[in-house]
C-alpha cells in the first residue's frame, strides 16, 4: 500500500463493501475516493470488490425451475401433513 | 412463530390471499405456494447446491407456513416472513447434513499482507463489461465460490446479493442487526473476491 499508513487503508478496506452499496454519508464516501485516488492498492481492492458484486448479482437471473413432480408431491404432502394442524387452531 | 419483522408495512399483495386461507379456504394455500415454490427453490439452490436438499427445504418451508399461517399478523411482506421461515429451514438442513464447515471469517485474512509485492495496475476483469466476461466457465466458479463460503456469511451474501434483501430486511429475516449483517456481507464478498481473482489468475 503506497504512500499512506497502513492504518488508513485497513479503516478504508473496512468501509469498501457500504460504500459500494451506498450505504455512507458524503463526507466519509468523499475520503474513501480521494484515497483511492492515491493508493493503487486500495484502488484494486475496491474496483475487484465491485466487480466480485456486480458478477454475483447477475447471477440471481439463472432460475431453475421446479419440476412438475415436485410440486405435485409438495402440494400433496402439504394437504396430507398439514391441514390438521390448521383445524387445529 | 413471532412475525417480527417490519412492523411498517402497510400492504402487501399477498395479504388477501392469506386472508383467504385463513378464513378457511386453506384450497388456495397452493396459490401461495405457486407463487413462491420457484424463488425459494432457487433459494434452496443457492445456499445448498444439490437439488435434494433445495426440495427439502422448500417443503419443510411450506409446512411450517401453513402450519403458521394463521399466526400471521400483516405487520410484515409475507415473503420477508417467508425467507425467515425458510432460513431456518436452510440452517436446520445444514446442521443435519453436516456441509461446508462453519468458521469466522476475518478481516485480517483478505487484507493484503505487509511486504506483499504492490501491484501497478487494476486487473483486466475488474474493468471488463459483464458481457465479455461473464461465461458458464465463470458462472460456476462464483457459484461454487459461493458454496464455499461459511454458512452464517453465505446466507447473507444470497439474501443480500442475490435475493434482493436490503441491509435492514435482512437484519429482520436473520434476527441479527444491521451493522452485524454489514459485516458478514462484507467478508462474504472478500470471500467470493479471493476466489474469482485466483480463477483469472490462473486462466
Amino acid at each position: 500500500m503506497t504512500d499512506h499508513s497502513r492504518e488508513e487503508c485497513i479503516l478504508m478496506f473496512e468501509k469498501l463493501s457500504e460504500y459500494i452499496d451506498n450505504e455512507l454519508d458524503g463526507p466519509t464516501c468523499e475520503e474513501i475516493e480521494k484515497h483511492a485516488m492515491d493508493c493503487i492498492a486500495c484502488k484494486i481492492c475496491l474496483e475487484t470488490l465491485r466487480k466480485t458484486v456486480i458478477l454475483c448479482q447477475s447471477l440471481k437471473q439463472e432460475e431453475k425451475p421446479v419440476s412438475g413432480e415436485f410440486s405435485k408431491k409438495l402440494l400433496d404432502f402439504i394437504k396430507n401433513n398439514s391441514a390438521p394442524l390448521v383445524l387445529q387452531k | 412463530m413471532q412475525n417480527c419483522l417490519n412492523p411498517k408495512i402497510k400492504h402487501d399483495d399477498d395479504y388477501e390471499l392469506i386472508a383467504k386461507i385463513n378464513s378457511g379456504k386453506t384450497e388456495l394455500f397452493h396459490e401461495l405456494v405457486r407463487r413462491y415454490e420457484k424463488k425459494l427453490y432457487n433459494f434452496g439452490l443457492r445456499m445448498c447446491g444439490n437439488v435434494q436438499d433445495a426440495e427439502d427445504m422448500v417443503q419443510d418451508s411450506f409446512i411450517n407456513v401453513f402450519s403458521y399461517l394463521k399466526d400471521f399478523r400483516y405487520e410484515t411482506k409475507f415473503k420477508n416472513w417467508l425467507y425467515h421461515i425458510a432460513t431456518n429451514a436452510c440452517l436446520k438442513k445444514k446442521r443435519k447434513s453436516k456441509h461446508a464447515p462453519e468458521r469466522e471469517l476475518s478481516l485480517e485474512e483478505f487484507l493484503p499482507k505487509e511486504g506483499d509485492e504492490i501491484p501497478v495496475r487494476i486487473p483486466e476483469w475488474a474493468y471488463l463489461p459483464l458481457e465479455r466476461l461473464l461465461n458458464e466457465e465463470l458462472s460456476s466458479v462464483i457459484r461454487n465460490g459461493i458454496l464455499a463460503i461459511p454458512e452464517k456469511y453465505r446466507l447473507v451474501l444470497v439474501l443480500r446479493d442475490m435475493e434482493g434483501f436490503s441491509t435492514a430486511e435482512t437484519a429482520r429475516i436473520l434476527n441479527l442487526t444491521a451493522e452485524n449483517i454489514k459485516v458478514r456481507l462484507h467478508r462474504a464478498r472478500l470471500f467470493l473476491k479471493e476466489r474469482i481473482k485466483v480463477y483469472f489468475q490462473n486462466d
